[in-house]
């Protein structure tokens, strides 16, 4: 018994196992803090909800090795302004809806979800919308029926029917625009926008 | 600030990774060994493993674009990766210090 | 439906569960397991063992639907879509795995604690609830499985958000469960004794249904809403789950091999530090990318560097032990798996893990099949053996303790089973870095993630084959699982040598 030194003993490493817990769980609750007070919606990282009256777009900065998002003048979603509450309730719509209709389980959502179906996270500055002055249109219409309107790009793959409604598909993408002006930290890599390509 | 990894350098870098902890957990399995059976091979060995690791350690230092306080990453997996072993192995032998003096009673069972 | 087919169905259905009741009476008979062998906590514990086989059926059965849709895309379509199947296979997964440690420590408590469980008759309602709840889950997530952008939706179908999409229903219902097992285990310790194990336990138990609760709020801000649901996914599988085995590991050594309680508690305490040390920051590498404060690059990073080792010291403890002590096992299967585990937490959760965590190579590799390919191989290597070994030394326990090593029966059965889950799920955790790697340079490095890119990433004919590899290897698991659970059904039927009694202190 004698022989164990302190720094081998039972008790030593109960105090170590406890400092080292809690330490580690107040270092991380600090930072929680100070984490959720710079990404609050209106922050710099994270856009007020009503960004969605503004044009967004994502460049690359060669001084910061990333790009960044980009957030422009006036260019109304769906031919209207909202006002910051308005914008909030329709963002929230089509953010709830998003996980009413589990689009996390086929899709990425700022990277995390499954990897049968693309990311979402620029979804709204995707080339794949052909132009600015399409984008929201076919949005509209690719969601509330995407079996007629897929976009498999060779693949097959097409989105099932999720019944999703005119002002749920409306919310869904005032979702998307809003997530696209979120500051990742350049992920994803290398992503040239539609406005890139016009 | 990060530099992502270059096009060319993606498996160097998945490759020097998976190397770091390979490396580093067959030197920790072969440092124990050595100790079990102080074998002069089995120490040369232990010693290549170490060296693997600080190879791969640097490989990845320079394809991830390592600068500034970055470093510390690859300080840290040097030295720590090089004690760690050392230092629970000590542990083992004094935890287990007294294991053959006291038996006490059977199992409850 | 009409009411003259509603009076057909009464009787027939009558006749079924009949035949059903004989059924079951046949199985019994032919398991011939005597319960007599277990404590209550034990038959309790069984239990819980045998509802996490089913659901780990149900994880490979919808695992392999999924896999076959990224061949076949028309497959299911618009009647068990992907989301729906790959709902299922990870949910099922999450609660299997919660399924048979909670068993575990209904298992063990009683043992420790030195007396019977305390409030064992709700500890046994609590069983069912749970049960029925799961089962409703299940049955809403594939006859259901969406439901309107409604705040009901979320309460009573689905919360999409993956691994904890159980509706909030069911959160609540979960929780009131967690907290008859929590009140089971301190109410049990409180009367026998406590230990340094319980002690661990319980403050894990603690954290682990906190952490619970973190998950189950709605918010619209996206950076927000993942910010809170790393907290429950990562702090549960790679802090506390992982404290969790420790104890569940801590109480085997101890009875099977001998080893002394100072010893294995000195060493409980060490891991907690060690995992919980490296674990709790490594949340930041969740961080990297979701709209949080660029320091999370440099904590996640870091971290991430260290969270390897705990499984170094690990490696040199089992060597230490190994060379020092020559251990004889009475439970072949269970120490097999036991080795599986310590091989499978090193290769998953360290190596995988350490190879596309660092932001540099996390921009490329987030959100692409590499994470499947690492969820693959750890969950698998550091929960799913060590619930499997468990189940072994359950069913020597029930069967009477007898022998279960050198020279037991039909040996050939637990082995192919041993090789055909380990070598079906490495098969897929290869393909799927194969095609993890595939997708990492096509889609995100050259085409920089755009749609297009993706789909050009998914059509690559090197991504396709692996694809097929990952279903071949999933049939392979699929076949290993059956021959486990023939082999667990029964190992030391017949039997009649008993294990000789390990002396401990």
């Amino acid at each position: 018994m004698n022989e164990t030194p302190l720094w081998a003993s039972e008790s030593f490493w109960k105090k170590i196992a406890i400092w080292v817990t809690a330490g580690s769980f107040v270092i991380l609750v600090i930072l929680t803090m100070d984490s959720l007070s710079k990404t609050g919606a209106g922050s710099k990282r994270v856009p007020a909800y009503a960004v969605i009256n503004k044009k967004i777009d994502y460049q690359f900065k060669t001084a910061l090795h990333k790009s960044m998002p980009v957030i422009g003048d006036n260019e109304f979603l769906f031919g209207k302004e909202y006002s910051e509450e308005e914008a909030r309730q329709l963002v929230d719509l089509g953010k709830k809806t998003t996980q009413t209709k589990n689009c996390m389980n086929c899709h990425t959502i700022l990277g995390n979800g499954a990897y049968y179906a693309p990311d979402l996270t620029k979804a709204w500055l995707d080339q794949g919308w052909i132009s600015g002055e399409m984008r929201e249109n076919m949005m509209v219409k690719f969601l509330m029926d995407p079996a007629n309107n897929a976009r498999t790009f060779g693949s097959n793959r097409k989105m099932p029917n999720l019944a999703i409604t005119e002002q749920e598909a409306k919310g869904i993408i005032a979702f998307l625009k809003w997530m696209s002006s979120i500051d990742t930290n350049g992920f994803p890599y290398n992503f040239k926008t539609i406005e890139a390509q016009e | 600030m990060i530099e992502p990894v270059a096009l060319q350098d993606f498996f160097i870098t998945f490759f020097s990774a998976a190397l770091i902890i390979l490396a580093g957990a067959s030197y920790a399995l072969l440092f124990a060994w050595s100790k079990v059976n102080s074998h002069f091979r089995i120490k040369i060995a232990a010693l290549v493993s170490y060296a693997v690791l600080i190879l791969s350690v640097a490989e990845l230092t320079r394809a991830a674009h390592f600068q500034g306080y970055w470093l510390i990453i690859s300080m840290a997996m040097a030295v720590g990766y090089f004690f760690a072993p050392i230092g629970i192995w000590h542990l083992c032998v004094k935890t287990h210090a007294d294991q053959d003096l006291i038996k006490t009673k059977g199992g409850r069972r | 439906m009409n009411t003259s087919d509603l009076n057909g169905i009464i009787p027939k259905s009558n006749r079924l569960l009949d035949k059903a009741r004989t059924y079951l009476d046949d199985f019994k008979a032919w398991v011939n397991l005597d319960s007599s062998n277990l404590s209550t906590g034990q038959q309790l514990a069984v239990k819980y063992f045998t509802v996490a086989v089913i659901l780990f059926f149900a994880q490979l059965l919808f695992g392999m639907l999924a896999a076959i849709q990224f061949i076949y895309p028309g497959f299911l379509y618009e009647i068990l879509d992907f989301n729906v199947n790959r709902m299922v296979h990870i949910n099922a997964m999450i609660v299997w795995m919660l399924y048979g440690f909670i068993g575990s420590i209904y298992w063990l408590i009683e043992d420790e604690s030195g007396t019977g469980i305390v409030g064992l008759k709700w500890a046994n309602i609590a069983f069912w609830v749970l049960t029925g709840a799961v089962t409703l889950v299940v049955l809403v997530y594939l006859f259901i499985q969406i439901g309107p952008g409604k705040d009901s939706s979320l309460w009573f179908i689905n919360e999409g958000r993956e691994y904890i999409e159980a509706p909030r229903w069911a959160d609540l219902g979960i929780t009131a469960v967690m907290l008859v097992f929590f009140y089971n285990v301190v109410a049990t310790f409180s009367k026998g004794q406590w230990s340094g194990i319980g002690g661990v336990l319980v403050l894990d138990l603690i954290a682990l249904v906190g952490l619970y609760l973190a998950g189950m709020f709605y918010m619209t801000n996206i950076t927000h809403e993942q910010y809170w649901w790393w907290w429950v996914i990562h702090l549960w599988v790679e802090a506390t789950w992982e404290v969790l085995v420790g104890v569940i590991m801590a109480w085997s050594l101890m009875k099977l091999l001998g080893v002394r309680r100072k010893i294995v508690q000195t060493w409980l305490y060490i891991e907690v530090a060690l995992m919980f040390g490296s674990g709790i920051l490594g949340l930041g590498h969740h961080y990297f990318w979701i709209g949080m404060p660029e320091y999370w690059l440099s904590v996640g990073g870091f971290f991430s560097a260290l969270e390897p080792i705990p499984l170094v010291a690990m490696v040199v403890h089992a060597v230490y032990d190994a060379g020092v002590h020559a251990f004889k096992t009475v439970n072949h299967p269970a120490l097999a798996w036991v080795v599986a585990h310590a091989f499978g937490n090193f290769f998953g959760a360290g190596v995988w893990g350490f190879m596309h965590t660092l932001p540099q190579i996390n921009m490329y590799t987030h959100g692409t099949q590499w994470s499947a390919s690492h969820g693959h191989l750890s969950f698998f290597g550091a929960y799913a053996t060590i619930n499997i070994a468990f189940f072994y030394l359950a069913i020597q326990q029930w069967r009477g303790g007898v022998w279960m090593a050198a020279g037991a029966h039909h040996a050939w059965r637990w082995k192919w089973a041993l090789g055909l889950l380990n070598a079906g799920v490495v098969g897929m955790t290869i393909a799927l870095l194969i095609a993890g790697y595939e997708q990492s340079f096509i889609e995100r490095a050259v085409e920089g993630s755009t749609w297009g890119g993706y789909f050009a990433a998914q059509n690559e004919p090197s991504f396709q084959r692996a694809m097929g590899w990952r279903l071949l290897f999933g049939g392979i698991t699929l076949a290993g699982f059956i021959l486990l659970v023939w082999d667990l059904l029964t190992i030391g039927k017949g039997e009649t040598r008993k294990i000789p009694t390990i002396n401990q202190s």
